[in-house]
Order: structure tokens, then C-alpha cells, then sequence
């Protein structure tokens, strides 16, 4: 569904990403981990647009959707959770999930999408009309993602999802993105620090360092991995 | 209020802190209020007396300070502590309803501007000329504090140099008059036209700018505009001006020939003394505010809108959402621009003689006051922040000398209290409602 080849991203003079190689399959959770500063989000705002690529080739069912705008690449149905959730603070809950519509004009899909992630987190009714910077960092991040699907994705990209919350929270969010993959058939793009939770959410996962992929496979192959085991999962 | 908010005082400390501020205001205005120096007779007069009324006022003052912003802190503990509570079950959801509401919801509203609108159209009949002429000139405020809401409140985008779409307006008009004859009607859309060229023109370059230094590439602008002004001598007349620009004509009647001595016939109570063409230009006005009423209203509640208050509120997150962060920021430059323009055709047409210094940065800062002290984004919040800031200086004349001191006290004050501004802007709030058989609703409140 995703293809990434040779893709070498620079922020000024410093290359971010050298050659990066990666295929997200129809249907697929995959995870991308790496320590700081290995190119993990650099790899999904070059997907999603915000810092283009300088070379290689991105391509999104069958369509090169390299040097595309941001919102062309959204309007494709490709839609990023920003990392450090990225709300919009003085507007209320129930706006920043119609924001999340924005690009759609059916009505009644939209009126069904916002029923459907209230369900999902039921905790986003409760606080319907309160404005979102008022929310605690756990409901934040569950209004970015439903803000995401909002836009009724065919393909997530989740970036830090678990990034300062509570371990109880997490396990709930991480519950969600797996039944969202479930119930929606969404693809899904996680980028985690957070190596043990992400891989046993994922399918597949690519390890990066410093600019380059130095590890694939399945997720489950790589969490008996003695390596991988011991650079990112603590011993 | 359930609680009393003043049995969290110290009394005692407020009290010393108060005395204390006293006590160095005393000290910092001795030399100016004490000391009188008699040039005449060579002594110098001492006026301790004076000193103590400082002290007092002081004193008076700090305590007032204080307890208000005890009070307002109460009032924000509470809401804040109402707002963790969660709305109770029963209770209406929503942002309280302010005055405005009330006013606006209200069975009588659309009788009530109507009677409003009938006064204002009928004050050329029994006001004085000069009464028109700055209800003209806060009208113009209006227009521009309403275009320049777009840009600052709306959009999020600090604007310096509103006032060269102003200038730029004002000279199309007064050049194309000048050269060419054209009249106010053709120059009315010109002058728009122009100021949103210019709008674009200016967009472009700040595309990737946000924060301070949009501000500073705004300021530079409006300043190049006004020394481009000064300086081409040539075409815009330099520092000299241009004048004569004529009044807005209708159909080519001359009104003050010929309506007027009907009129003061039949409406005893209208002053002889009144320029008809400047009571004509006071209907425009009237016309072109409640134009500009209407449009920036739709504008704040449609797609375009909703991309604006996103790119205001987190520019990262409106291009997640697929948002053309580009298209956004030129329309806003743009349409701002637009009632800049308007406005300044208007001006040109009213004054009938401009030159540079009516556009200095100082009048950028007037506009931006007005958009902040109203309310940024609200535009009712607006339209009173224009009208009490250029009509109460024309009525305090007595003041003017310490028209800057109030100006900045006020600011001060604002900022402290109210600092969403006089009206708070308050948009649409959508209630979520789930209705049985999961077909979504949410119902408008």
C-alpha cells in the first residue's frame, strides 16, 4: 500500500535520512523504532508531506505521492497523528474532531465517524464541549487519533502515541489502534519509543539508526531477537 | 456568589503593601510635586501638603488594585474548579451565556436594531455637522478594526502595518481622481481592489513567517508604503498632499444646491450648517460597516473560517488535517486588506485632502488597539472597541492632555482583567447529542 525507496531527507545541510527502504502492506500494523534521533519522525513527516524528501520514491496505492502538498497527500486518505499530539487548544472537543472532517463534505459519513470514535473513547462526549487545551495528555492523545479518523483514513501514521503518558493509559490507547486495525481494516504506521509495546501491537517492524534501517521482520521474531533485545527492550 | 471571596484576605499584608506603595510613590513624585520653583521671586515654594494627597490616592488606589484582583481570581479559581468538576448532568453545557447573548437571543433583537438603525439614519436631521463627521470617522474605525479582526483575531497572524491597505485605498481614490476624473463610485471597488492586490502582494513573502517576526516584516511594510508615499513626489505630491478629492456624487446632484434647502424647510430641527455630502457619505459608511458586518460574520463561519482559527491555533496540526496552510494565510492577507481599502476610499472622500502623515504606524497601533481592547475575534467586542476609542477622545476634549496616560492605563488594565477583550468572542458551540440507532447527531446550540 506504502512503498519507501532510497528516500534521503536533509534538514538544511544535515541529512536526516539516508536511503531509507520500507513497505507497509494493505492492512498491516507496522512498527517503526529507533532510538532518538534516528529518523523516525523525519520518515513520517517526509511521507506526510510537511518535510519533503530531497531524493527517492514514495509511492501510496500505486500513486508517487512525492512532492505532493501536505493536504493532497491527507485528501489521498494518508492522515498523521502528529507527534506531541498536536490539538488545537482553544477550540472545543467536539470542533477539533469536525476539523478532523475538514477535507470531507458527506454529512452523514461524518455524523457516523463522530459516533463511531465516541464510542471508541467514550470519555470525548463527556468532554464534548470543553476546549481541548483543558484536557489531560491521555485524553489528548485519543482526541489526535480520533481527529485522525475523522478524516476516515486508509492508512494511519501514528507518531509517539504513548509519548508522556501513563502506563495505564498507553495499554488502553494501544488497545484502540489494534482495534481500530481490526474493526476498520486501517493501515497503520507506528512510530514508538517504546519498543516492547509497540512490536507486540505490530505485525512487522523496522528499526532504524541513525538514518538508515538496520533491522526488519516480524514483530514477533524480533521480540525474541537477542540484539534487538538488548539495544531497545532493556536487556 | 455562594462563597465570599474576601475570607482569603491577609488584611495585614495587603495593608503594609499598600502603605508601602504609597510610601514610594510618594518618594518618586517628591521632587515634581513638592517643590515648586518660583522663577519670579527666586525661592522655592514647598507644597508638603500636596505630597499627602499623593500618599492617599495612592494608598486608595493600591487597595482597590488589590482587591480586584483578589475578586478576579476568586472568579477564576471557581470556574477553573467547575470546569475540572465536568458539567453536571442537568446543567445547560456550553460557555456561559455573557450580556451579548442575552441581547442577541433576545424576542425583541431584530425591533431593537431596527430602532437602532432608524436613529442612526435619522441623526443628519437633528445632529450637529460635527457629530457626523467622527460618527463618519469611527465608522471607518469599524470597518478597519472589523478587517484587520480577520487577520489578528481570526487568523492569528500580528499585523503592524494594516494602515498601508488603509493608505493604499485613500490614494487610489485621491490619485485616480486627481489624474483622471474617476469618481467615488468607480474608485470605491478600485480602492478594495488595489488594497487586496497589495494584501496578496504582502503574503506572499511572510508565507513561512509567524510570531514576532510577521510583525516586523508587517511594520516594515506599512512604514515602506508611507516613505514610498513621501517620497514619490512626483505622482502622490510628496508630504503636500493631495486635496480637493471630490465628495461622492449621486446621480450627478448637486445636494447641497438642491435637497438642501427643501430639507431645512421641512426639518426644522436640522442644522443649516450641515455639508449634505458629508451626511450622504455617513449613510455610505453606515452601508458599507453593515456590508462588512455581514460578510466577515459568514466569513468567521464558514470552511474558510474554520481553516483560519486552525491555522491560529496550531499550524503543524492544520496540515495534518489537510488544511492549504498557503491558500489560508493569502485569503486572510487578502480579504483583510479588502475592508482597508474600502475604508480608505471613504476617508479620502471625507477629509477631501490627504497626505502621508493621516497613515503613520501610530495609526496601525489605534487599529490593533481596537481589535484587542474589543475583543479579538468577536465582532460586536469590535465595534465597541472602536467606538470607545475614537469617539471618547472626541468627547473628553478636556483631557486630551493626558490622553496617552489613560490610553496605556487602560491597556493595562485590560490585559489585567479582561484579557479577551471588553466582549469576549464567542463562537457557535456544538452540543454532541448520540441518538439511538448510532445515526450520529449533534444538535446546534
Amino acid at each position: 500500500m506504502l512503498k519507501l525507496t532510497g528516500i534521503h531527507t536533509y534538514y538544511g545541510n544535515i541529512e536526516a535520512l539516508k536511503g531509507i527502504n520500507l513497505e507497509v502492506k494493505k492492512g498491516e500494523i507496522i512498527a517503526l523504532l529507533g532510538s532518538n534521533g534516528a529518523g523516525k519522525t523525519t520518515t513520517l513527516a517526509s511521507i506526510s508531506g510537511l518535510v519533503p524528501p530531497k531524493r527517492g520514491e514514495i509511492v501510496f496505492d500505486g500513486e508517487s505521492i512525492i512532492n505532493q502538498s501536505p493536504e493532497s497527500i491527507v485528501s489521498k486518505g494518508l492522515i498523521q497523528v502528529p507527534e506531541g499530539r498536536h490539538i488545537f487548544p482553544d477550540l472545543t472537543v467536539l470542533e477539533n474532531l469536525k476539523m478532523g472532517a475538514y477535507l470531507r463534505r458527506d454529512k452523514k459519513g461524518i455524523a457516523d465517524d463522530l459516533e463511531y470514535v465516541m464510542s471508541l473513547f467514550p470519555i470525548l462526549a463527556k468532554r464534548s464541549t470543553q476546549s481541548g487545551g483543558t484536557l489531560s495528555g491521555g485524553e489528548q492523545q485519543m482526541l489526535a487519533i480520533s481527529r485522525a479518523l475523522m478524516g476516515r483514513p486508509r492508512m494511519l501514521l501514528l507518531d509517539e502515541p504513548s509519548l508522556g503518558l501513563a502506563p495505564l493509559i498507553i495499554r488502553n490507547i494501544f488497545d484502540i489502534i489494534r482495534q481500530i486495525n481490526l474493526e476498520q481494516g486501517t493501515t497503520i504506521l507506528l512510530v514508538e519509543q517504546n519498543a516492547n509495546l509497540a512490536l507486540r501491537v505490530a505485525h512487522r517492524a523496522y528499526i532504524l539508526t541513525t538514518g538508515s534501517i538496520t533491522l526488519s521482520g516480524v514483530a514477533d521474531d524480533l521480540l525474541a531477537d537477542e540484539g534487538v533485545r538488548k539495544a531497545y527492550l532493556g536487556g | 456568589m455562594p462563597r465570599d471571596f474576601t475570607t482569603g484576605i491577609n488584611w495585614g499584608r495587603e495593608f503594609k503593601s499598600s502603605f508601602a506603595a504609597a510610601l514610594w510613590m510618594c518618594l518618586l513624585t517628591c521632587p515634581m510635586v513638592a517643590f515648586k520653583i518660583n522663577a519670579a521671586e527666586n525661592t522655592i515654594d514647598y507644597r508638603w501638603n500636596y505630597l499627602i494627597y499623593v500618599a492617599a490616592g495612592t494608598f486608595i488606589l493600591s487597595g482597590v488594585w488589590r482587591f480586584m484582583l483578589a475578586r478576579r481570581d476568586y472568579i477564576r479559581q471557581s470556574k477553573a474548579e467547575a470546569e475540572f468538576e465536568g458539567p453536571a448532568p442537568d446543567a445547560p453545557r456550553g460557555p456561559a451565556k455573557t450580556w451579548v447573548d442575552v441581547v442577541m437571543s433576545s424576542k425583541y433583537r431584530n425591533q431593537g436594531i431596527g430602532v437602532g438603525l432608524l436613529v442612526l439614519a435619522s441623526l443628519p436631521l437633528w445632529a450637529s455637522p460635527y457629530t457626523i463627521n467622527i460618527l463618519i470617522t469611527a465608522l471607518i474605525y469599524i470597518s478597519l478594526g472589523l478587517g484587520l479582526n480577520i487577520v489578528v483575531g481570526v487568523s492569528g497572524l500580528l499585523n503592524l502595518g494594516y494602515v498601508a491597505f488603509y493608505a493604499i485605498g485613500a490614494y487610489t481614490y485621491a490619485l485616480l481622481n486627481h489624474y483622471f476624473g474617476l469618481g467615488f463610485w468607480v474608485c470605491l471597488p478600485l480602492g478594495a481592489l488595489a488594497s487586496t492586490l497589495m494584501g496578496l502582494m504582502l503574503g506572499f513573502p511572510v508565507l513561512r513567517l509567524r510570531g514576532d517576526y510577521l510583525a516586523i516584516v508587517t511594520l516594515g511594510f506599512g512604514e515602506i508604503v508611507r516613505l514610498v508615499l513621501v517620497n514619490m513626489g512626483d505622482i502622490t505630491m510628496g508630504p503636500r498632499g493631495i486635496s480637493n478629492i471630490s465628495p461622492p456624487s449621486l446621480f450627478g446632484l448637486d445636494l447641497n444646491k438642491v435637497v438642501k434647502p427643501v430639507l431645512l424647510e421641512w426639518v426644522p430641527t436640522m442644522s443649516p450648517n450641515l455639508d449634505l455630502n458629508k451626511a450622504f457619505l455617513f449613510f455610505i459608511m453606515m452601508a458599507v460597516v453593515i456590508i462588512t458586518i455581514v460578510v466577515v460574520f459568514r466569513l468567521e463561519n464558514s470552511r474558510l473560517g474554520r481553516a483560519w482559527l486552525a491555522m491560529r491555533e496550531d499550524e503543524i496540526a492544520c496540515q495534518a488535517m489537510g488544511i492549504d496552510r498557503t491558500r489560508a494565510k493569502l485569503t486572510a492577507f487578502a480579504l483583510g486588506a479588502t475592508w482597508a481599502g474600502l475604508a480608505g476610499v471613504v476617508f479620502a472622500a471625507q477629509v477631501t485632502f490627504i497626505n502621508p502623515t493621516s497613515f503613520t504606524f501610530m495609526q496601525s497601533v489605534m487599529i490593533l488597539s481596537i481589535v484587542v481592547l474589543g475583543g479579538m475575534g468577536s465582532i460586536p467586542g469590535v465595534i465597541i472597541g472602536a467606538l470607545v476609542l475614537i469617539l471618547l477622545p472626541e468627547y473628553l476634549r478636556a483631557f486630551s492632555d493626558y490622553r496617552m496616560l489613560i490610553f496605556g492605563a487602560l491597556m493595562v488594565l485590560m490585559m489585567v482583567f479582561r484579557p479577551g477583550g471588553l466582549i469576549q468572542s464567542v463562537r457557535e458551540t456544538y452540543v454532541y447529542k448520540p441518538l439511538e440507532g448510532g445515526a450520529g447527531g449533534e444538535a446546534k446550540k
